[in-house]
């Protein structure tokens, strides 16, 4: 009997023996990343992972600065022959990781391919604004629009795929960026190599792993243990204090594109009010949640867009912590605290939030602040799958959510516009405003100055009807080994810097 | 034994059936929508109905579930809807890790509990019995999100002996296995404890030794053998709920196992992976639960597999 257990036992260990070791490549930088990319096709794609990784594989024909303003990329220059034609010049001898040239074929092959329904691309809907795509020569892309769209060139940031690419993409991507896959293991890792043919230049480091760790701690010690170079977003704010006093290791920080509020229900009979929803918001403190609980990892915000971006309106009403003027609003409202400072409420609200430790935590700092002038917040935490489909179909009266990198303010029509109620686009409060949508839909087809005044009034009408508490933007943090250079942390997180990154040996 | 095995294995059908009924009816049930998972929501009605209408989602549930029975039987899992891969191929991938994670942890448990429970019996009510009881209390009351970083921080940070996370070589897989191990060799030599007093008490243990055999002999060869029954039966339990994949320790340890991806899939209602997860998980179960009743007649010979 036991040595029929000691033979399954050393059958058991030499099984395990034979797994292929892990290895680091010599000169890799190792970045630890939460979770693996959904598809490694950017066709396809809209999960953040896939998205940074993308940034590395392809390049789209404009990108993103830092502003939020539109820069080249593997179009080299663009001019509006008319309201509704987008002429693009194309960057000449650009080469795919496998050798072919990269064309405007490629770019009106891309097209077909996201707007065949069959496909299924998630971004379908982006290019429906689109008449036709054509292509006079080998280097010049003309896109003729329905409309006119002023952010329309803010479609084109998609990473582009030779013409031809498959279902295979998913898994072994071919872009023109300056970094190339090498290996692949879904869930584990993701190692990429240097495109020493990159037409900007190849990048200073030889090669990249990515590894998938879920536990944020376990990140951490990696990091402190030099197997894993750089860690990013998300970072609890707690675990900040201790990274940043170890001498090994570097602190990034920069103020993100990530908006965090708090919406109403304006359907509800109390929340659709709006000396409720003034209330409340002067019942936050705001300052405190970011001071105390995400230790200033964050700035409180005035509205959806961040002061970085371009068209930021400073000129808005805010709404400063203070319960005294949130009590006497209340009490105007008709609703008088039955017993003052004691633990009777006017009213109770229902709260929505996900399970995430750091977002109850904030629910309960809210729940507490909204206590003390009279309100009972009734926390509900639910799986993600279900908070969300719970807020997408309206059954909330107040809940928290993030939006993640806004760039164009044509967000606004997507959150705020009347047609833009769930399932087709997001206004999950369902916000009605003639006005705004004047405005919003103005600010599509406009240009220049006219645009931005009218993203200007349409902000100050938004912060005036509070549709959404504006809670804050958070800034984005990575942490390195200090012997990485030329890092540096963007606004919208994309991973661009890793072109000029070097490592000490 | 042949027509044993054959019937076990027929009854394994009925209890795969049953698991993946109430999980297909449940997940089912369950709020969250795929397709807006997946077309994100910007995604117009059409195309979400017509993606809808592909995947047969919009068909009654009784029509959904007749179809995925008939895929089963012809053991076509589908495509997963979130990543588009092949369900049996994902888990396939997976499953790998999860087995090689369990029988290591299984080995580790069997290799420390039995010694130190026959040795407790041994030496009843002594300071090798009270120390290893002890010992096993606390390797109970361990939980795994707490013994993992703590293994992780000691062994591989400051002593740097095994790396922090990862599936690789032997190295890697010693810290998930001890994080795993440990509570169930509590458990097990707990057990090995109790059966072993009680057999020891046994007329015919007197007998054996009133016949001058060596203590040794006693212990391990009459003994033990009698006293393992329970044992087999508890460690075949833990190897099934093993084989289920350990979700907090896969997550710790960065290991990629079937434990994450059923997270995952349920978190991304992806239905087809979420059934297929669960078939493997089901399957496993019954099979180690098999292979426990086969070995009770290795154990005990007068137990007959009719």
């Amino acid at each position: 009997m036991i040595l029929f257990v000691t033979r399954i036992l050393l059958l058991a260990f030499l099984c395990v023996s034979c797994v292929e070791r892990q290895k680091t490549p010599p000169g890799a930088l190792v970045i630890a990343i939460e979770s693996g990319p959904r598809t490694l096709d950017p066709r396809l794609a809209t999960d953040a992972t896939s998205v940074k990784i993308f940034d590395l594989i392809y390049n789209g024909l404009v990108k993103r600065n830092d502003d939020t303003s539109i820069g080249p990329d593997l179009a080299i220059s663009w001019e509006l022959a008319t309201p509704l034609q987008y002429r693009l010049n194309l960057r000449r001898n650009v080469k795919f990781h496998n050798g072919k040239e990269f064309t405007s074929a490629d770019v009106i092959a891309q097209y077909k391919f996201l707007i065949d329904p069959a496909n299924k691309s998630p971004h379908r809907s982006s290019m429906l604004m689109v008449e036709s795509v054509e292509a006079p020569d080998d280097y010049t892309v003309v896109y003729n629009l329905r409309q006119p769209n002023a952010p329309f060139l803010g479609n084109l940031t998609m990473g582009i795929v030779p013409s031809g690419s498959g279902k295979e993409i998913t898994e072994n991507p071919v872009g023109t960026g300056f970094f190339k896959l090498a290996e692949y293991s879904r869930d584990e890792k993701l190692l990429l190599t240097a495109n020493g043919a990159y037409f900007d230049g190849p990048p200073k480091l030889n090669s990249l792993l990515f590894r998938i760790i879920p536990d944020e701690t376990v990140r951490t010690l990696e990091l402190e243990s030099g197997s894993v170079h750089l860690i990013m977003n998300p970072i609890t704010p707690d675990l900040l204090p201790r990274l940043a006093k170890n001498e090994q290791l570097k602190v990034f920080k920069k103020l993100g594109t990530n908006y965090s509020y708090l919406g109403f229900n304006l359907e509800d009979e109390l929340v659709g009010r709006h000396d409720i929803r003034l209330a409340i918001a002067h019942a936050i403190d705001r300052e405190s949640v970011v001071r105390y609980i995400l230790k200033g990892l964050a700035k409180p915000a005035t509205g959806p867009l961040s002061v970085a971006n371009r068209f930021y309106e400073p000129d808005v009403e805010t709404y400063e912590y203070d319960p005294e003027k949130a009590k006497s609003i209340l009490d105007e409202a008709g609703f008088p605290d039955p017993d003052g400072d004691g633990p009777k409420v006017r009213f109770r609200v229902e709260y929505s939030t996900s399970r995430n430790e750091l977002r109850k935590r904030i629910a309960e700092v809210f729940q507490w602040q909204l206590q003390k002038v009279g309100i009972g917040l009734d926390i509900r935490s639910y799986e993600w799958g279900t908070f969300y489909a719970n807020i997408k179909k309206g059954r909330f009266q107040l809940f928290s959510l993030t939006w993640v990198g806004i760039s164009d303010p044509d967000i606004f029509h997507y959150i705020f516009h009347s047609a833009s109620f769930p399932p087709g686009g997001a206004n999950r409060g369902r916000y009605i405003s003639g006005e705004i949508d004047k405005l919003l839909d103005k600010g599509r087809v406009v240009t220049g100055k006219e645009r931005e005044s009218a993203y200007a009034k349409a902000q100050k009408i938004i912060a005036s009807d509070i549709p959404y508490v504006s809670l804050w933007h958070s800034v984005n943090v990575a942490v390195s080994d200090r012997k990485v250079t030329g890092f540096t942390v963007a606004p919208d997180e994309s991973l661009g810097s890793l072109h000029t990154t070097r490592i000490k040996r | 034994m042949k027509a044993y095995i054959t019937r076990r294995l027929l009854l394994a059908v009925p209890v795969a059936w049953g698991v993946v009924t109430m999980v297909f009816l449940i997940i089912h049930m369950t709020p969250g929508d795929p397709v807006a998972i997946m077309l994100g929501e910007s995604a117009t009605i059409a195309d979400m109905e017509s993606l809808r209408s592909e995947l047969g989602l919009d068909k009654p549930v009784l029509e959904q579930y007749a179809k995925f029975l008939l895929n089963v039987v012809s053991f076509d899992l589908g495509n997963s809807i979130y990543t588009g891969r092949s369900v049996a191929e994902s888990i396939s991938t997976r499953y790998g890790a999860t087995v090689e994670l369990a029988l290591a942890s299984m080995a580790l448990a069997i290799l420390l509990a039995i010694p130190l429970g026959v040795m407790a019996a041994a030496r009843k009510d002594t300071v090798v019995d009270r120390v290893g009881m002890a010992l096993s209390l606390i390797g109970v009351s361990m939980p795994s999100f707490w013994i993992g970083p703590l293994l992780i921080i000691f062994f591989a940070i400051d002593l740097k002996w095994f790396p922090v996370s990862g599936r690789g070589g032997v190295e890697s897989l010693v810290l998930p296995a001890i994080t795993l191990g440990t509570a169930m060799a509590a458990i097990l030599s707990r057990l090995t404890r109790a059966t072993m007093i009680d057999t020891l008490g046994e007329d015919y243990i007197t007998t054996a030794r009133a016949k001058g055999l060596e203590n040794y002999v006693v212990l391990f060869k009459h003994a033990l053998r009698n006293a393992l029954l329970p044992v087999v039966t508890v460690a075949g339990l833990q190897l099934g709920a093993l084989l289920a994949g350990a979700i907090i320790t896969e997550t710790i340890f960065s290991w990629p196992g079937i434990g994450r991806l059923t997270i995952q899939a349920i978190n991304a209602r992806d239905y087809p992976l979420v059934q297929g997860c669960v078939l493997a998980i089901a399957l496993s179960y019954t099979f180690v639960n098999i292979v426990v009743d086969i070995l009770y007649s290795f154990v005990d010979p007068r137990v007959r597999l009719r």
